[in-house]
């Protein structure tokens, strides 16, 4: 039987979709069933990286910023 | 332009070519991401130079480059060894083998027996509760993320925040997949733990 304590090592297995074995998956199982505390840390857990996700840049760059890192590129001979 | 296609064989072979409307949409689309990579190794100031650096060691480069990785694996790495270089002039060396134990920082949440000792506490991260404290919560997690050793910030910036996988992870940092899972595992139970304490005391 898993320990919570290790539990909390391979939740970050789940969480990444880690292919985990058959045996390693059943002992995960067994104990989420049975465990709220073990449940709940994964699932917050989940929803933390489901926030740093949105955390990215996703805007581009304006034309003006880019113009101003071409600018200071050597020419290359063409 | 979406990721796919500024990976796409065409579009790599014009930037071989040298051709110059495709290096600025590179970096119109690659430099928030690459900036946002340095800050977690520089402040913000020198995290630009590090990326203008690695512009024009891209540029001079890109004719070589075989397209062993995607663009932006090999733009990273060049970003973060460019930050390196920085660093290094300012006498410092950053380890990105978890060799000191900084520990899980939830460890003492734990009986001896492996039970919880502290269990988490309940709480969302969106909904109408989380509105409320949005701003002190990002705050918070700013500060924390600005106090994290640099190796598990980087980890947790390219693999969390940025979502690359893990193989473009080991391949920039040249670390064992287990040394790179290690670090994130730390950045996440020390995000965890502040969280929790965050929710339960409304204060960071």
């Amino acid at each position: 039987m898993l320990k919570c304590k290790e539990v909390v090592q391979r939740a970050d297995a789940l969480v990444d979709g880690t292919p985990l074995s058959l045996g390693e998956r059943l002992a995960l199982r067994t104990h989420l069933m049975i465990c709220r505390h073990c449940r709940r840390y994964v699932r917050q857990l989940d929803a933390l990286t489901e926030h740093l996700r949105h955390q990215a840049p996703d805007a581009p760059l304006g034309d003006d910023q880019v113009d101003a890192i071409l600018a200071r590129l050597p020419r290359r001979p063409s | 332009m979406s990721e796919s296609q500024l990976e796409s064989p065409d579009f790599v072979e014009r930037l071989r070519r040298g051709d110059r409307a495709a290096f600025a949409l590179l970096v119109k689309h690659y430099h928030p991401r690459l900036l946002s990579t340095a800050r977690s190794l520089l402040q913000p100031a020198d995290a630009e130079e590090a990326v203008q650096d690695g512009w024009i060691a891209a540029h001079g480069a890109l004719a070589r480059f075989e397209g062993r990785s995607t663009l932006l694996t090999w733009l990273t790495r060049i970003v973060i060894n460019q930050a390196r270089m920085q660093l290094r002039r300012h006498g410092r060396e950053i380890q990105f083998d978890p060799t000191e134990d900084t520990g899980d920082a939830l460890a003492h949440r734990f009986r001896g027996n492996g039970h919880w000792r502290t269990p988490p506490l309940t709480w969302e991260l969106h909904g109408p509760d989380a509105l409320l404290t949005r701003n002190e919560l990002k705050r918070c997690m700013d500060k924390h993320l600005g106090a994290m050793p640099e190796n598990q910030r980087l980890v947790l910036e390219l693999r969390d925040i940025q979502g690359l996988d893990f193989d473009a992870i080991c391949n920039i940092l040249e670390i064992s997949p287990s040394n790179v899972r290690v670090l994130l595992h730390r950045a996440r139970t020390r995000l965890f733990q502040l969280v929790d304490h965050f929710q339960e005391t409304g204060e960071c």
